[in-house]
């Protein structure tokens, strides 16, 4: 059945899952780090690649959407090339990250979370990233950036950045 | 990352974070890097469990338990299965320390980690870092990678019958996960749900067995008290707090960053000394510990020291360390708002009154509720408090108390401001 799934970890990702399994005492443990192996790989996590964990680890489906609609950095929904994450916890907004979020959103002519037609950016609003002493801060890919003077500083930092991993 | 704040060299956490390329393990065990660790393994578990248990040392995720009692818990069969598990996951709002700490001189966490499992007796070690913290991960990673090349970690440690692997796993974005029975679920491959206690992670944790959570800041600290004891540990701090505590400090202060001075500190003199003062306008109020702490007026910042006792004092806390500073300009309305988004985003759904308790509270907060009977902002506060206080201890975790906490503190606060400003919301 796997097989005819159009979804499957390349080679060096299915090298790169066993060495994951390794660092484990069970097979659930290891989910996460999983997860995250197939949204580098995929950009997200539809039903497709669901499936293929699941018969993978032998997870019941359930149990892994169930862990994607938990957590805030994986999607079940199409992302782009990059994802850009602004802040928009107490420092950040005090800096004006929300504003900076939603001139983002007109700039792209598009909503939260919702991919640009282009398939070029995806823009979240986060809860505190962790970086207060650089608010407002954003993070694009897995690169932070701050503090971000304005919409056109984090336009730039957006355009300057290679794509998401 | 860089934080602007100049490293006080006297201290505990910070003392390597001068030294270029500290990260490297030879870099670090130049700078006596790893001699803890050595010496550690001439000592008896048991001696290690009593000078941190004398250190007096306190949790530093924001719960302030004292470490060595915590230690005390733990089942004290060496052969038996255990886990130790470091907290990377620092998710309170306001909190950067432990990033600026592990980004700059990971082996410290490493080391602290294995004079801890060497105390412990546990075998296997993982630091659950929070999933934006890629590259914070990856460091961790490559020194893990040094450590078990030079021999620290691994089988038969240095020749001794002590073996310790350790993992870094990352999460993936969700606050909860920093609760510690939150962060074994989540380490299970599981929504991050905290779990009821008892029983205790200490006696059983992930997977079932005997797990150890402790804080980054608070393993840190492990190595300069087996270096130099207890005793000396103590010259800093109160008799209730002792030792040195980070505190990361953002918002309208000059200078925004990560320190580490004694507990007990005058939080004047961290915002005018350590920051440089207030950036424009002047103070008007501190969160001094995290988003879950109570807000504190401008007269009581300037009054409070910041150690556990004397924040809780004025009916806040020393949480996590995490010190929002607010100036004139600044609306607590705002603030409360944004506090309210944040926990019932980040609410994990399983108990009623923190599920259905934060978004009730937020919609309040946002929205003059269409009920006759809280037509005057009085009426509207009084509904908010007392949604708030309803929510207190009547859940799993503390989550539902972290969101009440804050949202009674401005009330209390700022009575007036807030009565002005439901006055003019609109329903």
């Amino acid at each position: 059945m796997s097989t005819s799934l159009p979804f499957s970890f390349t080679e060096k990702n299915l090298k790169e899952y066993q060495e994951i399994l390794s660092r484990y005492d069970d097979i659930e443990s290891a989910l996460l780090p999983v997860l995250h192996l197939a949204q580098e790989q995929h950009g997200y996590l539809p039903t497709v690649v669901v499936e293929y964990i699941s018969s993978l680890m032998g997870i019941p489906k359930i149990k892994i959407q169930e862990v994607i609609s938990f957590y805030d950095m994986f999607y079940d929904t199409p992302t782009a090339k990059k994802i850009v994450q602004v802040c928009t916890n107490i420092t950040c907004s005090l800096y004006g990250g929300r504003k900076i979020h939603q001139e983002l959103l007109s700039h792209y002519n598009t909503q939260n979370m919702v991919p640009t037609k282009d398939g070029e950016i995806f823009i979240q609003k986060m809860e505190c990233l962790g970086a207060c002493e650089i608010a407002p801060c954003i993070r694009v890919g897995n690169d932070y950036y701050g503090p971000i003077q304005d919409t056109q500083e984090a336009l730039n930092k957006i355009k300057g950045e290679s794509a998401n991993p | 990352m860089n934080s602007n704040l100049q490293p006080n060299f006297n201290y505990v956490l910070l003392s390597h974070h001068h030294i270029p390329n500290v990260q490297e393990i030879e870099v670090y065990e130049q700078a006596e890097g790893y001699s803890a660790f050595k010496k550690s393994l001439s000592l008896t578990p048991d001696f290690i469990k009593e000078e941190v248990k004398a250190s007096g040392l306190r949790g530093r995720g924001g719960a302030g338990f004292p470490t060595g009692i915590k230690w005390g818990f733990f089942s004290k069969d060496r052969e038996a299965k255990k886990y130790l598990l470091c907290n990377a996951d620092e998710s309170e709002p306001g909190t950067f320390k432990d990033r600026f700490l592990v980004e700059k001189n990971p082996h410290l966490l490493i080391e602290g980690m294995l004079i801890s499992a060497w105390a412990l007796g546990t075998q296997k070690g993982y630091i659950y870092i929070r999933g934006e913290f890629y590259h914070q991960a990856k460091i961790l990673e490559k020194a893990i990678t040094q450590a078990y090349q030079k021999g620290y970690l691994g089988k038969n440690i240095l020749g001794k019958d002590f073996s310790f692997d350790l993992y870094v796993h990352r999460g993936a974005g969700a606050y909860i996960c920093g609760e510690e029975t939150g962060m074994i679920s989540s380490l299970e491959g599981k929504k991050g749900q905290p779990k009821l206690k008892p029983p205790f992670p200490a006696i059983k944790g992930y997977r079932g067995y005997p797990t150890m959570v402790n804080n980054v800041e608070s393993l840190a600290a492990v190595p300069w008290i087996i270096s130099f004891g207890a005793a000396r540990y103590r010259q800093w701090g109160t008799e209730k707090s002792p030792g040195t505590k980070l505190f990361s400090i953002s918002g309208d202060v000059k200078k925004a960053g990560v320190i580490e001075v004694p507990l007990g500190t005058p939080l004047k003199n961290i915002i005018e000394d350590h920051c440089g003062g207030m950036r424009e306008a002047p103070l008007k109020a501190v969160i001094p510990g995290g988003s879950s702490a109570p807000i504190l007026t401008a007269e009581q910042a300037y009054k409070v020291k910041m150690d556990y006792e004397d924040v809780a004092s004025y009916g806040s806390m020393l949480g996590s360390g995490a010190i929002i500073v607010l100036d004139q300009t600044r609306s607590i309305a705002e603030i409360l708002k944004w506090t309210l988004e944040f926990y019932h985003h980040e609410s994990c759904g399983q108990c009623t009154p923190c599920r259905e308790g934060t978004g009730w509270m937020e919609k309040i907060a946002k929205r003059r509720p269409s009920v006759e009977k809280t037509s005057t902002p009085e009426e509207v506060m009084d509904l908010l408090n007392r949604v708030a206080q309803n929510m207190r201890g009547q859940t799993i975790c503390a989550l539902a108390a972290a969101a009440a906490m804050p949202t009674q503190g401005i009330l209390k606060a700022f009575p007036e401001e807030m009565k002005a400003y439901f006055g003019n919301l609109k329903s």
